[in-house]
């Protein structure tokens, strides 16, 4: 394939940076620098010509590569992107060379480190963004750790040190529980199907485990997600991290790091575990909205500009975790495209509380005030990221904020309970978000100068304008016309949807076979490894044809009324007296009467348009 | 049974026969040597420890994977396993000599006996690791230890060391005698030492002394974990580990856990069956399991309190044999070979960092003062940064991070012990994880200090290039180990 280069390549140049960085001598920092912001610019622009080889109509993988690894393990190097990964793929690249380049004066010492860190962080962001192989997903998701640990604790601010510790602990913490489910996975895969393997699509493909297994298994992959969101209560990590990392480490870590949690909702925890994603979802959705709503009343009662926003982000993610729970097509799209709006309107808010910070010293609030006639290009570009974040018609922010709660608002109530509540009460947290944004705009911009510190201050350089420049443009391009970044989601999400129902068609299926219970069930299934896997093909084979024309009327009623007939309790295939090992029978496709996903995302469709 | 001489069958102890012969040429050697000329014993100690570990490799590429081994003079076999472990018992003894002479030039103690015992110590664990018979295997135990006691006073002046010796000297003399009475048991049960011997009388014979054979059995685990300093077998380490000279720290926490590891899968894997032994329907895992728990769990709490980075990495190198013994109860509850796979791999990667730790630990110490504080590192990064980036590569190695080869054993580790008898082992795994991540604090505190707080007062270090390759290789085949382990595996049998 002509296009397989591209992946490998944009991992490979910024590692080669790194190297390249750590053999320049020491007292040249600027040639370091440039080094750095030359690499990460050059790997945005090969990362563009991903969006030349993707094919936005076609929901499957892309751009793949696989190459064997570790073979006692039958580990893959394999990667590829799809409409999920796609953008965030490219926010990436994006983000880092603007944070390189916003670091040009605030990092002073260390500077060929500071540069190799930078750019290794990119290379694990990337490499947990593209991955398909569950040991290479882990790998790459704990080399973004330790870059960023230096980040915080090398250049951070005064409590660096136990801010950079909490940050790897609570880390770590969650994802080695993840590590234990997928070694369970692994084994499971390989007890069912004789075959060992890490390879994401093939466990997702194969391997449907009992529900109870499920929940447990989402529970460990949820916890090292949710802890990475961060979630209401496992959010106390980030406000630590965030005040006392450099401004490039915010900008990184609130625009990218945090954005793997939801990526790994989405990629791994709920098409593979969708019994557990269901058992759990209803009170992961209920915490998602007191976190839209704690964050932004903590946020409003910050003194500290950058806790503040910090505090925002956490609001902010609660939109995306709600929107992935409510489990309609228009909430997880939403939720990916508020992921990308985030990225652009906080890292866009931590660059310029950057700037003012290395001005005046300070992030209080009460320390600023009338800084617009001072410093007006920056007051205007800080006004239009202000308004992007909070989710002002037009701009980027509205788009995801609009899409995650109309998902939510439709949402049946089989997946989350009282959708029209939590959109509701989801809603309000978009006022209090444009209370407080505004409250802390107006605080610093407006208003008579207080200190005399502030009449001195100096408008942006050229080097900081180029900065800000990308990042407005995209704040007002992805406001005004959405349409080309949904269009590529569309048809991932809509296979992300179908995956996510047949599978847990699939899992009811083997659960509840009549006469026969689990652990029966589980002992036929290890005395016969290939009995399962005969059985879990028409199902998969089902649900690949292409869809059938969505009916143009079908509103979000109809919507509901698919979603409810789906989750019903599926009626029994076979009534006859329950065979003495159930799971050897060959029941026909169960797909066909448990759940009909065509319609279903069908019916989604319609809704959307 | 056939122990009839054959001079041909040398050729397959050559690796043994070139350490004992290296060693005995250094005792003799050192009598001609005065003062600090003794270090050039160095020297031959370094070709010996070497030409040993490319004969084992020869060997090893020489000896079929399938082959069931070849027994030497009844007593020692000869197969892909006992090389791998020549080949790293001799990587670690070559690293100790090449940090122990700059050490011993340093610190101003000249020991040209050290090199003599060292040599021999690594003879001793070689046997261990070719063990085929419990008496062969008790015979490279008590050569070994007895030259490590006297490895560790072997500063003379210092107090510590002295009574560290004594300590271990004690505590090693209680655990031979486990070790004798366990064997004389089963030679009771079965009428026989050899391993093999035992295996076939364990499958076939009816009617055996179960009592007297579970007791023998226990009295093994109980001997072997002492040498492993398993919890709650432990109480010499930290003191021995602290008072010992810090290469032979390095020594003592790398290869001698190696060697009591082969031991272990020899006798206990490869020789009585989990289930057969009767004992609950886990046999001899059960205790085990009990001792591996404990042994990561309270080991990992003390580190976390130690101020004293050799006492840290001591406690730090207890923890690790309670995952290695992790992969011994999975090898022996039906995934033999994946979790054999797993312990060696896991060794292997365990004692390339330990040793490149040590030798940090050892380098940056000098006459006035042994920096053997965490503080002590305070800043190093600003002054000694390559110093300080492969530390923090040993650091993360033995916390499990990736892209590291401790991650990568711990990560085998614990796959193969999901993969035994239908994850009865699930929650020792996740035990184990929990403490993994409990253990990264204390690692990341070295590195926090060497990076992140201000030097003290400057550094003295070791001048010597030969630190500066070991610490070279051990990072970079960390790296390498943990990004490509297909290879290593692949010799380690997987």
């Amino acid at each position: 394939m002509a296009s397989a280069w591209v992946l490998p390549t944009i991992l490979g140049l910024p590692l080669i940076g790194a190297i390249l960085v750590m053999l320049i001598p020491r007292s040249e920092a600027g040639l370091a620098r440039g080094f750095g912001f030359g690499f990460s610019l050059a790997t945005f622009c090969i990362s563009l010509a991903i969006l030349g080889y993707f094919d936005s109509e076609y929901g499957r993988f892309q751009l793949v590569v696989d190459k064997e690894w570790i073979p006692g393990l039958n580990a893959h190097f394999k990667v590829g992107v799809d409409g999920i990964s796609l953008w965030l793929v490219i926010l990436t690249t994006f983000t880092t060379p603007i944070a390189i380049l916003s670091a040009y004066r605030a990092v002073d010492k260390h500077v060929r480190e500071f540069i190799a860190a930078m750019l290794i962080l990119e290379v694990g962001m990337l490499g947990a963004f593209v991955a398909l192989d569950m040991f290479l997903f882990y790998i790459f998701w704990e080399v973004m750790l330790i870059p960023m640990y230096f980040l915080i604790g090398i250049w951070g601010g005064k409590r660096r040190i136990y801010a950079s510790i909490k940050f790897v602990i609570y880390t770590m913490a969650g994802s080695l529980l993840m590590l234990v489910a997928i070694f369970y996975m692994y084994a499971k895969h390989g007890a069912i199907t004789g075959e060992y393997t890490t390879d994401f699509v093939a466990l997702q493909k194969n391997l449907v485990l009992s529900s109870e297994a499920q929940f447990w298994c989402f529970a460990a992959f949820g916890l090292a997600f949710a802890i990475k969101v961060p979630l209401f209560p496992l959010h106390t990590w980030l406000p630590d991290a965030h005040v006392e990392a450099p401004t490039a480490g915010s900008v990184i870590l609130a625009g990218l790091l945090l954005k793997f949690g939801i990526y790994g909702f989405i990629r791994f925890a709920m098409p593979m575990f969708p019994a557990g994603s269901q058992a759990w979802a209803p009170l992961l959705a209920i915490l998602a909205v007191v976190g839209i709503i704690y964050g932004a009343y903590v946020a409003f009662a910050q003194p500290d500009v950058k806790k503040l926003v910090a505090y925002s982000s956490v609001s902010h993610l609660g939109f995306c975790v709600l929107g992935v729970f409510a489990m309609t097509a228009m909430g997880i799209e939403g939720s990916i495209y508020a992921m990308l709006s985030h990225g652009l309107t906080t890292g866009g808010l931590f660059l310029a509380i950057g700037v003012l910070y290395e001005r005046r010293h300070t992030r209080r609030l009460a320390e600023f005030g009338g800084l617009w006639k001072q410093m007006p290009v920056f007051a205007g570009i800080f006004l239009i990221i202000t308004l992007g974040s909070a989710g002002l018609p037009g701009l980027s922010g509205f788009i995801g904020e609009f899409l995650t709660i109309f998902g939510t608002f439709v949402a049946s109530d089989a997946s989350i309970p009282v959708p029209r509540l939590l959109a509701a009460l989801a809603a309000t947290g978009v006022i209090f978000g444009a209370v407080y944004l505004l409250y802390m705009f107006q605080k610093m911009m407006f208003g008579p100068i207080t200190h005399e510190a502030n009449r001195t201050l100096k408008d942006l350089s050229g080097r900081e304008i180029a900065v800000f420049l990308p990042i407005v443009a995209m704040v007002f391009f992805m406001g005004i016309y959405p349409r080309p970044f949904l269009k590529s989601m569309e048809p991932a999400v809509e296979r992300f949807m179908t995956t996510y129902h047949t599978k847990l068609a699939q899992t009811r299926d083997q659960t509840y076979v009549p006469g026969v219970s689990p652990k029966q069930a589980r002992a036929a299934e290890s005395s016969n490894p290939g009995a399962l896997v005969p059985r879990l093909q028409p199902a998969v084979a089902a649900s690949a044809p292409a869809a059938v024309a969505p009916p143009a009327d079908a509103q979000a009623a109809a919507l509901q009324a698919v979603a409810k007939r789906a989750t019903a309790p599926p009626v029994a295939v076979d009534q006859a007296p329950a065979p003495p090992v159930a799971v050897d029978q060959t029941a026909g496709p169960p797909v066909a009467t448990k759940i009909d996903p065509q319609t279903r995302v069908a019916g989604v469709k319609g809704a959307l348009r | 049974m056939t122990s009839t001489f054959n001079a041909f069958d040398l050729m397959y102890i050559i690796p043994l026969l070139v350490l004992a012969v290296t060693g005995l040429l250094l005792v003799l050697a050192e009598s001609f040597f005065k003062g600090r000329q003794r270090n050039h014993l160095m020297g031959l100690a370094v070709a010996g420890a070497i030409a040993a570990a490319v004969t084992a490799m020869i060997l090893f590429r020489y000896t079929p994977d399938d082959e069931q081994g070849r027994l030497v003079l009844g007593m020692l076999k000869a197969d892909r396993f006992a090389y791998f472990f020549t080949v790293l018992i001799s990587f670690a003894t070559a690293v100790t000599a090449l940090v122990g002479a700059s050490y011993q030039d340093e610190h101003n103690w000249q020991s040209g006996e050290f090199y003599g015992i060292l040599l021999l110590v690594a003879t001793g664990m070689t046997v261990m690791a070719m063990a085929a018979d419990l008496v062969s295997a008790f015979i490279g135990i008590e050569t070994m230890s007895l030259g490590i006691y006297v490895l560790v006073t072997s500063r003379r002046q210092s107090l510590r060391g002295t009574e560290a010796a004594m300590k271990y000297f004690v505590m090693g003399a209680v655990a031979s005698a486990f070790m004798l009475y366990g064997i004389a048991l089963v030679y009771g049960a079965t009428g026989t030492t050899n391993l093999d011997s035992i295996e076939k009388v364990l499958a076939n014979v009816q009617d055996l002394q179960l009592g007297l054979l579970v007791a023998g059995v226990f009295l093994l685990v109980i001997a072997l974990a002492f040498k492993v300093a398993a919890i709650p077998f432990h109480m010499w380490a930290p003191d021995a580990y602290e008072g010992a000279p810090t290469p032979v720290t390095g020594f003592m926490a790398t290869a001698v856990k190696a060697s009591a590891f082969a031991v272990f899968i020899r006798i206990f894997v490869n020789t009585f069956e989990a289930e057969s032994t009767a004992f609950g329907h886990m046999g001899w895992t059960s205790p085990l399991i009990v001792l591996a728990a404990l042994t990561m769990t309270i080991a990992n709490v003390a580190a976390l309190r130690q101020e004293n980075i050799k006492r840290m990495l001591a406690y730090s190198s207890i923890s690790h044999a309670g995952v290695a013994l992790v992969g011994v109860i999975a090898a022996g509850l039906g995934n033999r070979e994946a979790a054999t796979t797993a312990v060696m791999y896991y060794l292997a990667a365990y004692t390339v960092t330990t040793l490149g730790a040590f030798t940090v630990v050892a380098w940056l110490g000098s006459r006035d003062r042994e920096r053997v504080l965490v503080d002590d590192f305070s800043g190093l990064a600003s002054r000694h940064p390559g110093a300080a980036l492969a530390m923090t590569v040993f650091m993360l190695s033995l916390g499990g991070i990736p892209p590291t080869a401790g991650f990568f054993g711990k990560f085998y580790v614990f796959k193969s012990a999901m993969e035994a008898s239908d994850q009865a082992l699930l929650w020792l795994v996740i035990l184990g994880v929990i403490n993994s991540a409990v253990s990264i604090y204390y690692y990341l505190r070295v590195v926090m200090t060497m990076y992140f707080r201000d030097p003290v007062e400057e550094f003295k270090p070791l001048r010597a290039g030969a630190i500066t390759v070991v610490l070279v290789i051990c990072a970079l085949a960390i790296l390498e180990m943990g990004i490509l382990p297909g290879f290593w595996l692949g010799l380690a049998g997987g």
